[in-house]
């Protein structure tokens, strides 16, 4: 089990590494470089001296590679630059936004698991019935709607036509917990409900391989009641192939915290996000990228450990799907 | 990351049966034909709009904005007085041609990535399979945001940027089968038989990795879709004055309390164009790999 | 010795389980009746796909529906009819008064729980003891069962014991509760030889000790001869040959019996005959010939055999066969 901690977090940090490449040379393909930028701020750039000036300021003369070593070793000692369009320092802004994003996630995952799991244990346990025909219809159907017309449905429904919830806005917690519970309700449903879809059907379709299972008709010539079945035999297998999607599932998650965010006007990092990238704000633009990419390392890290902790087999063996 | 993450997606092991036998299956599966039906009415809108539509969707009439239904207008007008009904008949073509070509050649580099990495093995399949991994961990509508904003808007950079994102995961489908594939007997009968590598590629590899890439065509369609509306709600997809769904949802957004229709109806198409792809891709699934489809093993 | 003037511990009174397919309605056990005493031991055999596992599973009813049914019949245990049971009442038999062994000592733990999880549930379940207890009696059926090391082996799980072993873990189990019945279907079919041997030896010592009746599906006639009091023959979902193991063997009567004796090699037979397998191809069950199902392998067929299908006809003290021929 060490070993394979290990080799996990070892092939984070390599991908983390090519990713922190990915996203600089992306943020060098946007057009407009900082010196234009600073222009904005009353730089003269006809002016060769103050060009250059700057140039040397931000590293720009310096060879691509030795830029983006500069930029890395910034990077992780904390200095990841100003915003271009606030001038704010870019750590500072995601620290003060990331709790609002936090909030989102949690609140979606509530959603996913709630609206999810028991969808695809109804559908199993009741397989090929008219009941499982409509809940499966109705999982690929949390699968296809975009995000942000499902958020306006929503909204309409509930801000416009039965006005309870906010139509938009964020409420932080310390100046109201019930207007900010109230406020965070659609957009959490809105971004979980991808990840709800994605719960039911694999629930539902690894619930009815498990109990085809063998070891479950042994389960039965004991004499267990089939709840037990359900809750002690298959729940644990069931769930290790459920576990693998999590990955997938989140990635929906994060995305839909940038649209969500920017259609309900939720200062989060996913706003921040969609903010610099129409500001062609690419201090934001790569830190934000590199963060999401350390926050999808780390929920795939913990979905491999739940993934050892749920299948002895890989638990022992230490390596599994390598 | 996480191998078994990905892993586990592209190692599905999917029976591999000839073309026939697929198209035969899909209508097979109700399900796949509800999906089938709306594609082809989709494809009958994008390609016959001119004559389906019942007016010009570019002409303004501003003495007209935002109005509900009416005869005239069925479905009411947008912010500029145009036709809504005629700029939603008009937007499946944006969709389903931003869907199509991005997916085919998303489809095309990914199986030719996946045959060249399951079929040479060692460093280049190393390589190969750490750069899907890493484009596979940052979300798609996210990089895509990233690299609309780098190459600018337009539905030429966003056909780029989707397949830019889309064919890693063909690559993983097609390495995964290649490597159930390469180890049968008759593979190996056939480089016996002394067929050079590009012919066992071709006409032995990729015929039997054929039914998850099928599959995923469909899946991947329906995603991409979805992309190109999400970056058009964002201003950043298609360009007015082309119709296009993502495009009337965002402006349709800041007068939904006095139309709704304006922003319903286009964001019920891109509903109806995701769900149609998905139909068909789980029909698909379904008819082509029995693990998938849940029935119970028999005793005996 | 078995008293078979008191009444018996499991009548089965014509059994019909039915599977309901899409291609049509296969009647895998197809009305079979037969008793079984306290501690007698019955081998069932048959070909695979005779309805020898069906019949064993329809007793527990363990029979997946959809798509299987049991549709009529009677299984008469201690004299209540385990049909008629209620669910809940089903789940107090199953495991405690009648326990099952499975073919595949692989798959049939549940890879997830500890070995020690698996081995005292049932305990747990039906005798309501407390988790220490539960424990202590665990380890020492795992003993019993001659598992080595049986204390560290209660936190292992199945994936870290061999194919001997898992199936001694289910031995284990189905003994946990004393039952009165032990159905064990092909229990060492996928196992080694030598293991074979151990594990039968094995499990007919704890049923003597207990004085549990086992039943004891095989196709191997060999393990039948030396293990089983009875024998049933089973084909194409019926009876053919019922017999003490001896009259079965020193005198076979039905075609398919004999036929099935001549397919295996015997040391009480000269050597120089050839062993000679049974013709033509296993009943298909979706389309079963008319008359005696066997008829169109058998070298013994009369015009009879055509259209009608023999019964179950007493030809000597414990044997009867279902054949209109009289082959000696």
């Amino acid at each position: 089990m060490k070993s394979f901690i290990i080799n996990r977090i070892a092939y984070a940090l390599l991908i983390l590494f090519f990713v922190t490449i990915l996203v600089f040379s992306l943020a060098r393909l946007l057009p407009g470089d900082p010196i234009q930028a600073a222009a904005m701020f009353n730089a003269d750039l006809s002016n060769q001296e103050i060009v250059s000036e700057l140039r040397a300021r931000y590293g720009l003369d310096k060879p691509i590679y030795i830029q983006y070593v500069i930029w890395l070793k910034d990077f992780i000692q904390g200095d990841w630059g100003t915003s271009l369009g606030s001038g704010e320092d870019v750590l500072e802004m995601f620290f003060r936004r990331l709790p609002i994003t936090l909030e989102l996630f949690a609140g979606s995952v509530f959603w996913s698991l709630i609206i999810g799991l028991p969808l695809g244990v109804i559908s199993a346990v009741k397989r090929n019935s008219w009941l499982d025909a409509i809940l499966t219809t109705t999982s690929i159907f949390g699968v296809s709607i975009p995000v942000f017309w499902e958020g306006i449905i929503l909204i309409y429904l509930f801000a416009v036509i039965f006005p309870i919830l906010p139509p938009s806005g964020y409420v932080p917690f310390a100046e109201s917990p019930i207007d900010n519970i109230l406020s965070v309700i659609l957009p959490t449903f809105v971004m979980g409900t991808h990840g709800a879809g994605l719960f039911a059907r694999y629930v539902r379709s690894s619930l009815l391989e498990v109990l085809g299972q063998d070891y479950i008709r042994t389960a039965r010539a004991k004499g267990l009641r089939e709840k037990s079945i359900l809750l002690v035999h298959a729940a644990k297998p069931a769930m290790i192939p459920v576990v693998t999607i999590i990955g997938l599932a989140w990635g929906y998650v994060v995305s839909g915290s940038f649209l969500v965010e920017y259609m309900f006007a939720i200062p989060g990092l996913g706003r921040m996000g969609v903010d610099a990238v129409f500001a062609r704000d690419f201090p934001v633009i790569q830190a934000t990228l590199v963060m999401v990419t350390v926050n999808i390392l780390l929920v795939n890290l913990a979905v491999d450990l739940l993934y050892g902790y749920l299948d002895p087999r890989v638990r022992v063996r230490g390596n599994l799907g390598q | 990351m996480s191998s078994s993450v990905f892993q586990n997606q592209s190692s599905h092991r999917i029976s591999t049966h000839g073309v026939g036998s697929v198209l035969r299956s899909i209508f097979a599966y109700r399900i796949s034909c509800v999906g089938f039906v709306i594609i082809l009415m989709l494809v009958i809108m994008a390609v016959f709009a001119p004559s389906i539509a019942p007016q010009d969707p570019n002409v303004q009439d501003l003495y007209h904005v935002l109005e509900g239904p009416s005869r005239r207008h069925l479905l009411g007008t947008d912010d500029v007085g145009r036709d809504l009904l005629s700029r939603v008949i008009y937007g499946a073509r944006v969709s389903l041609l931003v869907g199509l070509i991005s997916t085919a050649f998303s489809a095309i580099i990914g199986v030719f990535v996946g045959l060249i990495a399951g079929y040479k093995g060692g460093i280049t399949d190393m390589i190969i399979m750490r750069i899907t991994d890493t484009f596979m961990c940052i979300p798609g509508l996210i990089l895509l945001l990233v690299m609309a904003a780098a190459l600018g808007p337009g539905i030429h950079n966003i056909i780029i940027a989707i397949t830019l994102l889309g064919w890693t995961g063909f690559a993983r489908i097609v390495r995964g089968q290649v490597l159930i594939i390469r180890e049968l007997p008759y593979i190996e009968a056939a480089h016996a038989a002394g067929a050079s590598g590009f012919r066992i590629m071709f006409k032995h590899l990729l015929p039997n990795a054929m039914a998850p890439v099928i599959i995923a065509v469909s899946m991947t369609i329906g995603g991409s879709i979805m992309l190109e509306s999400a970056a058009a709600f964002l201003g950043l997809g298609v360009q007015p004055p082309t119709p296009s769904w993502g495009e009337a949802l965002r402006i349709g957004y800041s007068y939904l309390e006095i139309v709704p229709l304006f922003s319903i109806a286009p964001g019920l198409m891109i509903t109806l164009a995701v769900l149609a792809f998905n139909f068909l891709g789980d029909g698909l699934r379904d008819a082509l790999d029995p693990r998938l489809r849940g029935e119970g093993k028999k005793v005996e | 010795m078995i008293d078979r003037t008191m009444t018996p511990l499991l009548e089965v009174r014509n059994l019909q389980t039915h599977f309901f397919t899409d291609q049509g309605i296969i009647r895998a056990v197809n009305g079979i009746s037969y008793d079984l005493h306290e501690g007698e031991t019955l081998g069932i055999v048959g070909e695979s796909g005779c309805g020898k596992s069906i019949s064993a599973f329809s007793i527990l009813r363990l029979i997946p529906n959809p798509p299987g049914k049991i549709v009529n019949g009677e299984v008469i245990f201690e004299g209540t009819d385990l049909l008629q049971l209620s669910d809940r009442e089903m789940c107090a038999v199953r495991g405690n008064k009648i326990a099952m062994i499975f073919q595949e000592p692989m798959t049939s733990l549940n890879p997830v729980l500890t070995i020690g999880h698996q081995v005292m549930e049932p305990m747990v379940l039906h005798q309501k003891i407390g988790k220490k207890q539960a424990i202590q009696e665990s380890i020492q059926l795992l003993s019993k069962v001659q598992l080595s090391e049986p204390e560290a082996r209660m936190n292992s799980f199945p994936h870290q014991l061999s194919g001997g072993m898992r199936q001694r873990v289910m031995i284990a189990m189905g003994m946990s509760c004393k039952p009165k019945l032990i159905i064990a279907d092909e229990p060492t079919t996928a196992l080694d030889v030598t293991i074979q041997a151990q594990l039968l030896e094995l499990m007919k010592g704890l049923t003597r000790d207990i004085g549990t009746a086992l039943i004891l599906i095989t196709h191997n006639l060999g393990i039948v001869a030396r293990y089983a009091d009875r024998v049933l023959v089973m084909y194409a979902g019926r009876i053919v040959e019922k017999a003490t193991a001896k009259k079965l063997y020193s005198s076979p009567s039905h075609p398919y019996t004999i036929g099935l004796l001549a397919s295996v090699p015997r040391l009480d037979q000269d050597l120089k005959k050839s062993l000679s397998p049974i013709e033509g191809q296993p009943p298909d069950l979706l389309n079963l010939p008319k008359g005696c199902a066997f008829h169109p392998r058998c070298r013994y067929r009369i015009p009879k055999c055509f259209t009608q299908s023999p019964e179950l006809e007493q030809i000597s003290d414990n044997h009867e066969k279902a054949c209109w021929v009289d082959v000696h």
